[in-house]
């Protein structure tokens, strides 16, 4: 099993025969789509289609479990922004009044828009986060030549969180052992939990940067040149090969933005007026 | 020591950054990463914005303690912590002015005032909540009126929300756990050789 930023992906996963440039370019240009679609239609096949390619990728769905919550935070954000906060307009065709509160039906059909827009891009970030490994972020950057120091600081910076991670587990033990429940108290409870966690955190950091240092300086790291620097041996690049089926996939997806962009601003497609949805809801709440 | 000791450099002292300067940095994105996505996913107001960010310390404490170290590592966790979180990566992405402000007022009101980290002075706090209060309002303005109502998730009704939202969650959680990291840890962090007098070293 492959230990991913999210999870577990077994080392036989099809998502491991591609580059891991390729799977930044996913995440960066196909979290682009849903920006350029408005029909919520198209945002829900693709979410469908994401979530497709996890199973085909192996991932554990249980994952996204983790992201109902959150999911559901979203859609009652923007339940509430866009049809109980959604003021007083006489342009809209409103549906039913709940004292102050009037209910539009194009805010309806908005806040549908606005949450399958945003879906799309949180199933693109969970699939990312799912099949990257610490080490395909970096060996991406290198692809790419991105200055060895910025490369080096991204390496560090997620083996932190990793560290930062399991130090946060043992502080919470730590404080468990001691008696500290949060279970049913007040939030004012909870947030102390915060204060207690931030100074042990802080301060094995602070122990942790000394270490590190040291340990680079013994071996002869230097940053000098911060964006200019000497050539190096890149190892970990000698692992990984770019396929002709990673090239395939960059043109596939440049490609398939780029037809989407003209579809959308030239030709008009893909927009909320003819949308299935919106028909959908015309009928159903205006009839 | 007096505030002067802990700003101004010494006679005959050298300071470079280096390697140091460096891993500060990735250590703290490291624990903003993880305490962001925690605080992000305890007090969840959407799209990133929280009623308590537990992250705002780290971006106020990391600049006042490393200089421009702790305002880069505060300019990039929130796109680590907000991914693990479920904010979609450009809008993580779009966040990185308002979070380098927060991060960079604190950092220039302690220099430029000659503030002791340590806060033994009422004065020292009073900088304190004046910087991060000016910069919490600016994250507060910039964060829904240009980044969410640009992706078009807002509606202008519900943006005071939004406003309050991120200001109320930021200056809350950053007065109490900024107060209790520096008064805790300031004494030892000034006299390592990873804190910054300066912006760079």
């Amino acid at each position: 099993m492959n230990k991913t930023i999210l999870g577990y992906v077994p080392e036989e996963s099809p998502i491991y025969r591609t580059h891991p440039f390729v799977r930044v370019f996913f995440l960066l240009v196909v979290s682009l789509f849903p920006m350029c679609i408005a029909a919520p239609e198209w945002n829900f096949i693709l979410v469908i289609l994401v979530i497709l390619l996890m199973r085909y990728s192996r991932i554990d769905l249980a994952t996204l479990r983790f992201y109902v919550p959150v999911s559901m935070s979203m859609g009652s954000i923007i339940l509430i922004s866009y049809i109980l906060v959604s003021g007083h307009h006489p342009e809209f065709i409103q549906l039913a009044s709940l004292g102050p509160i009037r209910i539009y039906f194009e805010r309806i059909r908005d806040a549908i828009v606005v949450y399958l827009r945003v879906l799309p891009m949180i199933f693109i970030t969970v699939f990312f986060l799912s099949t990257s490994r610490e080490r395909d972020i970096i060996v991406a950057m290198r692809s790419i030549r991105v200055p060895f120091v910025i490369t080096y600081l991204t390496a560090m910076a997620l083996r932190a969180a990793g560290m930062v991670m399991e130090d946060f587990s043992i502080v919470r033990q730590a404080e468990q052992a001691r008696g500290y429940d949060p279970v049913g108290k007040p939030i004012a409870y909870k947030l102390k939990q915060w204060v207690m966690y931030m100074v042990p955190l802080f301060a094995l950091s602070l122990r942790r940067a000394d270490e590190f240092s040291n340990a680079l300086v013994a071996r002869g790291y230097n940053f000098t040149g911060v964006l200019k620097a000497p050539k190096r041996a890149d190892y970990v690049l000698t692992h990984y090969r770019f396929h002709a089926s990673d090239a395939a996939i960059i043109i596939l997806l440049s490609g398939a933005l780029v037809a989407l962009m003209v579809l959308r601003y030239r030709y008009g497609y893909f927009t909320l007026e003819g949308s299935l949805t919106s028909a959908l809801l015309h009928r159903w709440l205006l009839r | 020591m007096s505030n002067k000791s802990v700003w101004e450099v010494e006679k005959g002292e050298v300071r470079k950054a280096g390697v140091t300067h460096i891993v500060i940095a990735a250590l703290l994105i490291g624990i903003g990463a993880v305490v962001g996505a925690f605080g992000s996913l305890s007090f969840p107001l959407g799209f990133g914005v929280n009623f308590f960010w537990t992250g705002i310390a780290v971006q106020n404490v990391g600049a006042i303690w490393f200089g421009m170290w702790g305002v880069i590592a505060a300019a990039l966790f929130p796109i680590i912590s907000n991914g693990i979180a479920g904010t979609p990566v450009y809008i993580s992405l779009a966040y990185i002015p308002a979070n380098a402000v927060q991060a960079l007022l604190p950092a220039w009101g302690f220099r430029y005032f000659k503030a002791d980290p340590s806060l033994r002075t009422g004065r020292d706090y009073l900088i304190l909540l004046a910087t991060i209060t000016i910069s919490n309002i600016f994250g507060a303005l910039y964060s829904p009126l240009v980044v969410l109502k640009g992706f078009g998730l807002l509606t202008a009704e519900s943006v005071p929300l939004f406003i309050w939202g991120w200001f109320g969650g930021n200056e809350v959680a950053g007065i109490i756990l900024n107060i209790i990291l520096l008064k805790a840890l300031s004494s030892v962090v000034v006299r390592t050789k990873a804190f910054v007098k300066g912006w760079w070293a």
